[in-house]
């Protein structure tokens, strides 16, 4: 896992969104120094690349606008966010968190240090993308169980069935419609609601 | 000016257990100030080197390299030998505004804008050693090194590069660096038991001759050969000639490579420092940046590190090895990687020249050995 973070380092993406001055050069110098594909740009554009892997913003306070604006186009989805930072003021840091940084690197940036800074982000990165995918999973599963016991509930009560035959008449139709119990269960579900529903109204 | 002379540091130990090697770099670069200055010195101002003894101790580097920057008002440094050491020394040189030219091979994955490299960095020689490895023992590799960053990382390139090579590392054996000969008992153990093809050192400095000593004790002249980036002349001068024969370095200069430039590079520093002197690929580098430096200060007429780090970068020079050059993007040097191996008086012969002068990746991760299928290389007579 960690060994292929670095494997993969050559082939990161890696956008700079910090003003072209000295300090921004540098930045760009040592990480193509390193070896990622660098895209600086300023100002700040509207939304970060989609194409990238890392995104390096400068949180300047006096930029705070047109960051916020630039955050709110940046979804789970988007790039490992590393903030670089002049202050530490909570009124920075405020931004920082905003921002939902995965690292941060100081100002003045030193070449040291900055391999550090991206590998860590891009590993938090890709263990909060396999965090989220296993959560949103989880839930899922979670929910067809929840439709499961429904379901197996709803013909216990219309079909005065015990809970073993309700769970072997789901799992069959299931079978025999080729289709998950879930979805047989939400089916129930479904048709349960409109006749009950039906009912009330006459 | 008023400048009197150019003061340089010279920060090479003189004792302790690099001292071999470091000395070497120490007298190359005492050489090479001599011919600066025989030859009207810098702007027809001399240079004056201030040399100081470290003692092979890390701490010792960096107090000392803060003396010459601060209370000697020196600018520019040339030494250190292991990676601690360098490590160290950077930061005071960052600190206090000076340049440290560093002229040793080291394992990459750095960059100071205050530090010229001029030793080879790992896509400049454990590539074209595993190469020349693969291709003429086997590849049964078993790694002893010094318990140090440089080794470590020395073998997880070589351990990637054997894997490519559809090879298997039997075992990875680290001793203390000031090693003593019952610290190889294991290393030899696992050698008699394993049979490599091949056994990888990152043994450095004197414990280097214990190693091949003990090694050939046990194992006689029926043996798989050490191969090594670190055993260099200067170590091979404190072993016998049977315990040296048929074992393997890679490095950018030997000072056996017979063109006319290292022939007056080696003639002249044996003149100087006797005949016996080895003269290993640190001290070529330790000579060649010394002679750049000089002619970037002819340039820019002050050893203001911004200049002439400016005027270094980008600059090439006809090094004993060959035409070098100072990356402009990460102030390591081009070079020229070459493969010798020991005869029987304990000489380097080179048995793979590829001929081609390498730029410097200091941050490649992994390095793939089809780079360099194409090349030839003959295998050793039997």
């Amino acid at each position: 896992m960690s060994a292929n973070v670095l494997r993969d380092l050559r082939d990161l993406r890696v956008q700079v969104i910090h003003p072209p001055d000295d300090e921004g050069k540098n930045l760009v110098d040592h990480l193509k120094r390193i070896g990622c594909m660098v895209e600086a740009v300023w100002p700040i554009p509207d939304a970060p690349s989609e194409q990238a892997d890392i995104l390096m913003l400068a949180i300047d306070f006096h930029a705070r606008d047109p960051i916020r604006r630039l955050l709110r186009g940046h979804g789970d989805n988007g790039a490992a966010l590393i903030a670089i930072v002049d202050y530490e003021n909570p009124s920075t840091l405020q931004l920082v968190l905003e921002s939902r940084a995965l690292a941060v690197t100081e100002k003045p940036i030193r070449p040291f240090g900055l391999l550090t800074t991206i590998i860590l982000a891009r590993t938090l990165w890709l263990d909060r993308r396999r965090t989220r995918r296993q959560i949103e999973k989880l839930e899922a599963k979670l929910s067809g169980a929840h439709k499961i016991q429904r379901a197996k509930a709803i013909l216990m009560q219309t079909q005065r069935m015990n809970e073993d035959d309700a769970h072997t008449t789901l799992r069959k139709q299931a079978m025999a419609k080729r289709i998950s119990i879930e979805e047989i269960a939400s089916a129930i579900i479904t048709a349960h609601e409109l006749l009950t529903t039906q009912f009330s109204r006459s | 000016m008023s400048n009197p002379s150019w003061r340089v540091g010279l920060l090479f130990s003189q004792t302790g257990a690099t001292a071999a090697v470091e000395q070497t770099a120490l007298q190359a670069s005492l050489l090479a100030i001599e011919e600066i200055n025989a030859a009207g010195g810098v702007l027809d101002v001399p240079l004056e080197p201030v040399v100081t003894d470290p003692q092979s101790v890390p701490a010792q580097y960096g107090a000392q390299a803060e003396r010459m920057l601060s209370a000697e008002r020196i600018r520019l440094i040339f030494g250190c030998y292991m990676s601690s050491t360098r490590k160290i020394t950077i930061p005071v040189v960052e600190a206090l505004r000076g340049v440290l030219f560093y002229p040793t091979l080291y394992e990459g994955f750095e960059y100071s804008p205050n530090c010229v490299y001029t030793g080879a960095c790992p896509n400049q020689n454990s590539i074209q050693l595993a190469r020349y490895l693969l291709h003429v023992y086997g590849n049964r590799v078993l790694m002893v090194g010094s318990n140090y960053v440089y080794p470590y990382e020395s073998n997880r390139i070589m351990s990637d590069l054997v894997v490519q090579g559809g090879g298997k590392v039997m075992d990875e054996i680290y001793v203390p660096v000031n090693a003593e000969r019952r610290d190889f008992a294991k290393a030899l153990r696992q050698i008699e038991k394993l049979k490599p093809n091949v056994v990888f050192s990152t043994v450095v400095g004197g414990a280097t001759a214990l190693f091949y000593e003990s090694y050939h004790e046990a194992f006689g002249l029926e043996r798989a050969p050490i191969a090594s980036l670190t055993t260099s002349e200067a170590e091979v001068a404190d072993m016998s000639a049977q315990a040296a024969e048929g074992h393997v370095t890679a490095a950018p200069f030997f000072e056996t490579l017979g063109t006319p430039a290292a022939r007056r590079f080696v003639g002249a520093y044996k003149a100087r420092f006797g005949a016996q002197a080895p003269v290993p690929a640190c001290a070529e580098a330790a000579y060649f940046q010394m002679h750049l430096v000089a002619r970037a200060l002819r340039r820019t007429g002050t050893d203001d590190p911004d200049l002439l780090l400016r005027e270094l970068r980008g600059a090439e020079f006809d090094a004993p090895q060959g035409r070098v050059r100072i990356d402009s993007q990460n102030n390591h040097a081009y070079l020229w990687p070459r493969v010798a191996r020991l005869d029987a008086q304990k000489k380097f012969q080179i048995v793979w020249n590829p001929g081609v002068r390498v730029k410097p990746d200091p941050y490649c991760v992994v390095q793939s050995l089809d780079d360099w299928s194409a090349d030839p290389l003959t295998p050793l007579p039997a």
